[in-house]
């Protein structure tokens, strides 16, 4: 069975320009641009961000999992983007969620910490 | 319904069991169809449509009650059985292995498509739509209820929602046609009820499926193709004998005159009406009605003696009496008479409904507006692919289980309501040290070189003058003067503040706060952190020695905050109090709660250190007299009448809600919300305040205190004078200034 693991990464929200412009700090780095100020870096240990008024945050508030989106598109009751990348944000079983469709492979659900053990258990994962 | 059996020989079908008894159908038979035909009769009586627009061919059908019969397809082994002569049936017993889930609704599998066009009904008028659109090049999907796709309900979207014998579908349409053709018309006369009525269409039916009528008389328009002698005039009664008709009484429209007409099967051709009810159900979901369903027809005379709503048992008189106790527009008859409401939805009576009124006001009235579901669905299909509302978990969440806590849901999370000694855990509190969950806190962090801008017009108190380091209780108002929630402002720098929210209300009040700074245009950046922030309440007052020993040597004074390492969890440290004694609110990196609480709990063992859950701190607060927004106070809640007047600072030029104020203040206001003492133990919340034998108001909030000995009572008075002397669970409350519990406010500040 899928399971949940916590995502750790930085999150900046800034003006949106300046978040455009960013640069995270690490070497293998996923941006997900949850809306135009604001973005996760997954993956990242710190941020440049040309804003003096950004707000960075170490971000340990996310919980996901990288799966074959096929199975998740039952739970949904939107139609999967069908371009690539792509970040679709709703309801997955219920349970408000993202759903990162990077170019190819796998695609990653994530999901607030909160929230993690609910959504598990409606898609099955778990009793 | 059509059945294309007639050349079957009986039996080719199967056998279903009904109430026990096998009964033979034939291939395309529904269950009342095969019933019928063996001389049983589905349902309680009344005129049989085998349309499916009534409720007389109601049973229990494979163990689920009010299925039309009309409408399920006979197959080998269904059970039906039927309702009781009298009462209701009996529920079916489910046995959910979880209270968020239920297995029935599991089962049923949802399918959806997308369309260009819905058209509902497979009739003359709906099939030629769907050639139209089909030759525009239009996808088409045609939902007919006698091929097994009963529209249950036209959501907006637009959205349709299917029950098939596959289970549920639900149909994404961008154009939807209905066209469900009409109705016909059910007799209202004294013996409607009998067995033996059937509509003109019904016999049609059942005269092509091999089924006997005996001796049909028909009243009204004929039916086709069907031996039956004709009886002129209207139907005034209907005779029987053990509950089956033997006759029809017709009255003579010129004369008067009543003509007794034997009959072993009274056939009723009394006109249509459009069957129109997913057409009134749409709103303002784009959708065109066509064929039958949208023609007007003419209403049947108003009826004078019977029974008009044969679902409810709504009689004439019923109406009456309604009428005369001044229910005198169709919504209010039907909701005072409920005719209209049973499960066929008005489908049999609603036009007898409209021209008794019109009789009596000279005007038609336009039908009710309707409302999902058309038909009677279970509730595991209306379940089927719907989902409860998520409970969030804090991370502490297995903590407390493992601390044997009951956990309990409040404001979208599952929360610790106690831990087995509510009471003990109230005097670690006011004794010694303890531990409270508060992660459940709305967090949010707004930075930008306008951000005292947008808090000075966001909060009705002051926020310029809040220096870093300080902190300052606010209320959020809308902008009709209204508390909508509460929290602290808590400042970091010029540019950088952090606000606190209600549990409830904090998803609430981001999208506030987002929205507002948004319409002002000004540069604030804001960020959520309300789930990823843990944050635990130390409290008590050996609080401050339980955190020196966690490595908080300079630590803030009331309402101040810093950041530090707390048992080298790196926390912002904010001190506080809602529980009325020292406290401090640990906000920290949400993966390392269990590591916070699990070091601050070895650290505190010495101290009697044990967690609170919420049953302990409201009644903590309410010692403290602290209001709990949504709890409390009521939708239109003003600062004034909760006592927090003190929190509005109208000499501010402008905030959200101050116009509201200003103007309000000048007016009487009846309500108060303040506090209560009476001997014993608490009443009831939510009980009736009681003064001069009528009620006053009610209880928010009570607690039998264990340290003052005497009941503790928050709650409203809306009547004006004020009493100072009310009565409670039938007993005498005095009205007590608040706090309660050390009104100076010292063991907070200690």
């Amino acid at each position: 069975m899928p399971a949940l693991d916590r995502l750790r990464g930085v999150r900046v929200v800034a003006d949106p320009v300046a978040v455009d412009r960013a640069t995270f700090h690490g070497d293998d780095v996923t941006v997900l641009r949850f809306a135009p100020d604001d973005a996760f870096g997954l993956g990242a240990g710190g941020v440049d961000v040309d804003d003096p008024d950004a707000i960075v945050e170490d971000e340990r508030g996310f919980v996901g999992a990288w799966l074959d989106p096929a199975g998740i598109e039952l739970h949904t009751e939107w139609p999967l983007p069908t371009e690539r990348p792509a970040l679709a944000q709703g309801s997955i079983a219920g349970v408000p969620a993202k759903l990162w469709l990077p170019v190819d492979g796998d695609a990653l659900v994530l999901t607030a910490a909160a929230y993690g053990d609910e959504l598990e258990t409606r898609l099955g994962w778990r009793s | 319904m059509t059945d294309r059996s007639a050349t079957v020989a009986a039996g080719d079908g199967g056998r279903l069991v009904v109430d026990g008894r096998p009964v033979a159908f034939r291939p395309g038979d529904s269950v009342a169809v095969a019933m019928l035909r063996e001389g049983l009769v589905p349902g309680r009586g009344g005129t049989i449509c085998l349309a499916g627009d009534c409720g007389n061919c109601l049973a229990q059908v494979d163990g689920v009650a009010y299925v039309r019969t009309c409408q399920t397809a006979a197959r080998a082994g269904l059970s039906v059985v039927g309702h009781p002569s009298e009462g209701l049936p009996d529920l079916p017993v489910v046995r959910a292995t979880a209270a968020t889930s239920s297995p029935l609704a599991r089962e049923i599998e949802v399918a959806r498509r997308e369309v260009d066009v819905a058209i509902v009904g497979g009739g003359s008028a709906g099939l030629e739509a769907a050639e139209t659109a089909e030759r525009s090049g239009r996808t088409v999907l045609v939902l007919d209820a006698g091929a097994g796709d009963e529209v249950v309900a036209i959501y907006a979207g637009p959205m349709l929602v299917v029950r098939t014998r596959a289970g549920m579908l639900h149909v994404h349409a961008h154009e939807i046609v209905v066209a469900t053709g009409a109705a016909e018309i059910h007799p209202v006369a004294p013996g409607s009820g009998l067995r033996g009525l059937v509509t003109a269409r019904a016999a049609e039916r059942l005269q092509a499926a091999g089924v006997s009528l005996g001796a049909a008389v028909a009243v009204g328009t004929p039916p086709e193709g069907v031996a039956a002698t004709p009886a002129s005039g209207r139907p005034v009664r209907f005779e029987g004998k053990e509950g089956r008709v033997r006759a029809v009484v017709t009255v003579d429209a010129a004369s008067g005159a009543e003509t007794t007409t034997p009959a072993d099967t009274v056939v009723l051709g009394l006109g249509c009406a459009p069957r129109d009810l997913l057409a009134r159900m749409a709103g303002e979901v784009p959708l065109s009605v066509v064929g039958a369903a949208a023609e007007e027809a003419p209403l049947p005379p108003p009826p004078t003696e019977g029974v008009v709503c044969p679902c409810m048992g709504t009689t004439v008189a019923d109406l009456e009496a309604a009428w005369d106790k001044g229910f005198q527009e169709l919504e209010l008859l039907k909701r005072s008479s409920q005719a209209c409401l049973g499960t066929c939805q008005g489908g049999a009576c609603l036009s007898h409904v409209r021209s008794w009124i019109a009789a009596r006001t000279g005007e038609v009235p336009a039908p009710f507006t309707a409302r999902p579901a058309s038909r009677q669905i279970t509730l595991a299909e209306a379940a089927a692919d719907a989902y409860v509302d998520a409970f969030r978990r804090t991370p502490l969440h297995d903590e407390h289980l493992a601390l044997g806590a009951r956990m309990d849901r409040f404001g979208n999370w599952w929360r610790p309501w106690h831990y087995g000694d509510p009471i003990a855990e109230y005097w670690a509190v006011r004794e010694g040290v303890s531990l409270g969950d508060v992660s459940t806190l709305g967090k949010l962090v707004v930075s930008g070189p306008d951000v005292v801008e947008a808090l000075e017009r966001l909060y009705p108190c002051h926020v310029a003058d809040i220096k870093p380091g300080r902190s300052r209780y606010a209320l959020l108002l809308n902008e009709r003067g209204h508390v909508m929630d509460d929290g602290m402002i808590l400042r970091e720098s010029e540019t950088r503040f952090v606000l606190s929210f209600t549990s409830g209300g904090a998803a609430n009040a981001e999208m506030w706060v987002r929205d507002w700074i948004e319409t002002w245009g000004l540069r604030v950046h804001v960020l959520d952190r309300t789930m990823s922030l843990g944050a635990i309440n130390v409290t008590g007052p050996l609080a401050g020695e339980l955190l020196r020993r966690a490595g908080l040597a300079d630590q803030p004074r009331f309402l101040g905050h810093v950041h530090a390492d707390i048992a080298e969890v790196p926390s912002h440290v904010m001190r506080l109090s809602f529980t009325g004694e020292a406290a401090f609110e640990l906000h920290h990196p949400v993966d390392r709660s269990v590591e916070l609480w699990r070091a601050l709990m070895d650290l505190g063992a010495d101290l009697g250190i044990r967690p609170h859950g919420l049953q302990a701190l409201f009644g903590l607060r309410l010692e403290k007299g602290h209001v709990i927004v949504g709890m409390d106070t009521e939708l239109d809640t003003t600062p004034r009448r909760i006592g927090l007047d003190w929190a509005v600072r109208m000499e501010k030029p402008a905030f959200i809600g101050r116009a509201a104020l200003e103007r309000t203040a000048k007016l009487d206001d009846h309500r108060r919300w303040m506090g209560f003492t009476m001997d014993g133990v608490a009443p009831t919340e939510g009980s009736p305040i009681w003064a001069d034998g009528e009620i006053v108001g009610n209880v928010t909030g009570s607690w039998t205190s264990p340290l003052l000995g005497k009941a503790l009572v928050l709650g409203w008075q809306r009547r004006t004078p004020v009493r100072d002397r009310v009565e409670i669970d039938g007993r005498e409350a005095a009205v007590s200034p608040t706090p309660f519990y050390d009104p100076e406010g010292h063991r907070a500040r200690a």
